[in-house]
């Protein structure tokens, strides 16, 4: 079976970066929210 | 439970049932039974992914915690975004090109047959004990909270999934777990918004926001490293990650659901949209719950919310002891409420050492209510010697009957059972798939035409759908065992993980070297369970590494007498 490529980003590992950086992205957004209303 | 609320409750869980009997037709052969024919889109399997792990028990007591202990729970799912990525990577591939039913069956074509069997025997014993407790753990809240015997509640449940899932195999299973995550994030917004509206007129969104924090109810992250602390962001980033790693790529609960995907990359965007929506939506469900706190800072919550607990707190018996706690219970909460007010105007005017002031007064209330609430459930437990009481679970739904219109109770309660039976119904299937593809077919009849597996994966549903009402019956003869069996997944998940590993990343690892790695990473487990003090998040670490590490020295020592080249090239 073939690996398609993604239908975003061109290649696979790009989303995979894609999908690293918004997990720190949320974590630096949790942990400035947790500060301000802490 | 008002006749609209049946009327809701009862018509979603007739549509669930009908709409998996629709969507089930025609799996006539054993890939449409057990793999929907490799046909299913990344959605279907994303969304199904996300039901089978959000069971009844999680969205119960997730809103509870968040209430007790903050939202620092979120942390749990920090690492899940990059086992995700992992599980794309490398094992959806392999196992797609593989063309397995199974993850073990993999290992065999990798291994050897007695590390397919390990794997799979350990797959069944931690799976078949957590089966009945999917279904067991909704009815007993829902006995508390509405006295509705927990044997019919599990008896109902079961059926229901029993006719779906017995004649439309994952099919079936994947397209109502479609509808019952649809069930399940209409319910929770609808309840948000309920509470927001049900919130005093004079307090703003930001106003209840603020409050929340004000006494740690929105500890989302904390960066301290602790090994004993079960939820900060080493433990969710690493623990967390190694549990999602082993769930997702091991457990065939969940491969089973991105085996069934048309082609790759179908199944690795369905785990990476799980990968992007999960966090978010168990923030939101954490932020429910803090904003359940907020509401309970202005109507008076009881002491305990499980009522049955009250009741007896409050006969002849235990009244003496409770009055007491009931008392300064009370007047905390009229002092917290007091300072709740001073504190969200004094915000508002941006008053600084008002805001101190009560501040102040806010937490020391706080405190004193939750020092009341810890005593009430010391008393509670002393007089009924009652081992594992955990008034946590009933704190939301204490909420949405009592506070909640009527229509929408119904729909939250369906929430539930929603949330019980696609977790249960994705058991059932996978363990029903493994009985017969690892065990069945490996070991007792070979050569059978496919009609032949096809009706022994029915017969397999039907046992297991049997069985895990069966468990639920008698669940609560378990007692204190049944803290155990939540724990057997830690126990068992690492060395999964470790085996899986060897396969994907070395290639010189012999069968015999992992089936010895698996035996020494499950001695590891039960050493870390018995005599340390370790959070089981840990467990599937060291678990995993102590696999990887005695796979590899055993084959050192005692090399393959054979190239290893009869499966997938590797990376």
């Amino acid at each position: 079976m073939p690996d398609e490529p993604p239908p975003f980003l061109g290649t696979w590992p790009r989303v995979y970066t894609a999908i690293l950086i918004y997990l720190a992205a949320l974590i630096v957004l949790f942990y400035a929210f947790t500060r301000i209303f802490s | 439970m008002r006749p609209l609320d049946w009327l809701v409750l009862c018509s979603t869980l007739t549509f669930i049932v009908l709409y998996g009997l629709y969507k089930g037709r025609g799996s006539d052969t054993v890939n449409k039974y057990l793999l929907a024919g490799k046909t299913m889109p990344w959605y279907a399997m994303a969304l199904s992914i996300m039901a089978t792990q959000a069971s009844a028990i999680t969205f119960i007591s997730t809103t509870g915690q968040a209430y007790v202990d903050g939202m620092r729970f979120v942390q749990f799912y920090f690492g899940m975004p990059i086992a995700m990525v992992i599980v794309s990577a490398t094992a959806v591939p392999l196992f797609h090109r593989a063309n397995v039913y199974t993850a073990y069956e993999y290992l065999e074509k990798r291994f050897d047959g007695k590390t397919r069997a390990l794997a799979s025997a350990v797959f069944l014993i931690q799976r078949g004990l957590s089966v009945g407790l999917s279904l067991y753990a909704p009815a007993i809240v829902l006995s508390v909270i509405f006295g509705w015997p927990d044997r019919l509640t599990t008896l109902g449940m079961g059926a229901l999934i029993t006719i779906y899932t017995v004649t439309g195999g994952i099919k079936a299973v994947t397209w109502t777990d479609v509808q019952q995550m649809l069930i399940i994030l209409v319910g929770l917004l609808v309840a948000f918004v309920l509470i927001i509206r049900m919130l005093p007129p004079a307090l703003s969104f930001v106003d209840a926001v603020y409050l929340a924090g004000a006494v740690g109810k929105l500890n989302a992250v904390d960066l301290k490293f602790d090994l004993a602390n079960r939820y900060n962001v080493w433990s969710g980033l690493i623990g967390g990650a190694f549990l999602a790693l082993s769930y997702f790529g091991c457990d065939q609960s969940q491969v089973q659901r991105y085996l069934t995907g048309k082609s790759i990359a179908q199944s690795k965007l369905s785990l990476l949209f799980t990968a992007v929506a999960k966090i978010p939506m168990q923030f939101f469900i954490l932020f429910v719950g803090a904003m359940v706190f907020v509401f309970f800072l202005f109507e008076r919550p009881p002491l305990l919310f499980q009522n049955l607990a009250m009741t007896e707190l409050q006969s002849p018996e235990a009244n003496a002891q409770y009055t007491p706690i009931e008392t300064r219970f009370e007047q905390a909460f009229e002092r917290r409420k007091d300072a709740a007010i001073g504190l969200a105007e004094a915000r508002r005017k941006g008053d600084g050492a008002r805001r101190a002031e009560y501040l102040d007064q806010f937490q020391r209330a706080q405190a004193e209510i939750n020092r009341a609430r810890t005593e009430g459930a010391a008393l509670y437990v002393k007089t009924h010697e009652e081992k594992g009481f955990n008034d946590t679970n009933y704190i939301f739904l204490s909420f949405v009957t009592r506070y909640l219109p009527a229509g929408v109770v119904g729909l939250l309660i369906a929430v539930i059972f929603a949330a019980a039976m696609s977790s249960a119904s994705g058991e059932v299937n996978s363990l029903a798939t493994v009985t017969v593809i690892d065990i069945y077919k490996r070991h007792v009849r070979q050569n059978a035409p496919d009609h032949h597996y096809l009706w022994a994966s029915r017969l397999a549903t039907a046992f297991w759908a049997a069985y895990a009402v069966f468990f639920a019956q008698y669940a609560k003869k378990l007692g204190s065992l049944i803290e155990a069996v939540n724990m057997v997944g830690s126990l068992f998940y690492g060395s999964l993980l470790g085996v899986f590993v060897l396969a994907f990343w070395f290639r010189r690892v012999t069968g015999t070297a992992a089936f010895a790695g698996m035996l020494a990473g499950e001695a590891a487990i039960f050493w870390a369970f018995w005599f340390t003090g370790i959070s089981f998040l840990w467990y599937n670490v060291i678990g995993c590494v102590v696999v990887v590490l005695t796979g590899v020295l055993v084959s050192y020592f005692k090399p393959a007498r054979r190239a290893i080249a009869e499966t997938e090239p590797r990376r």
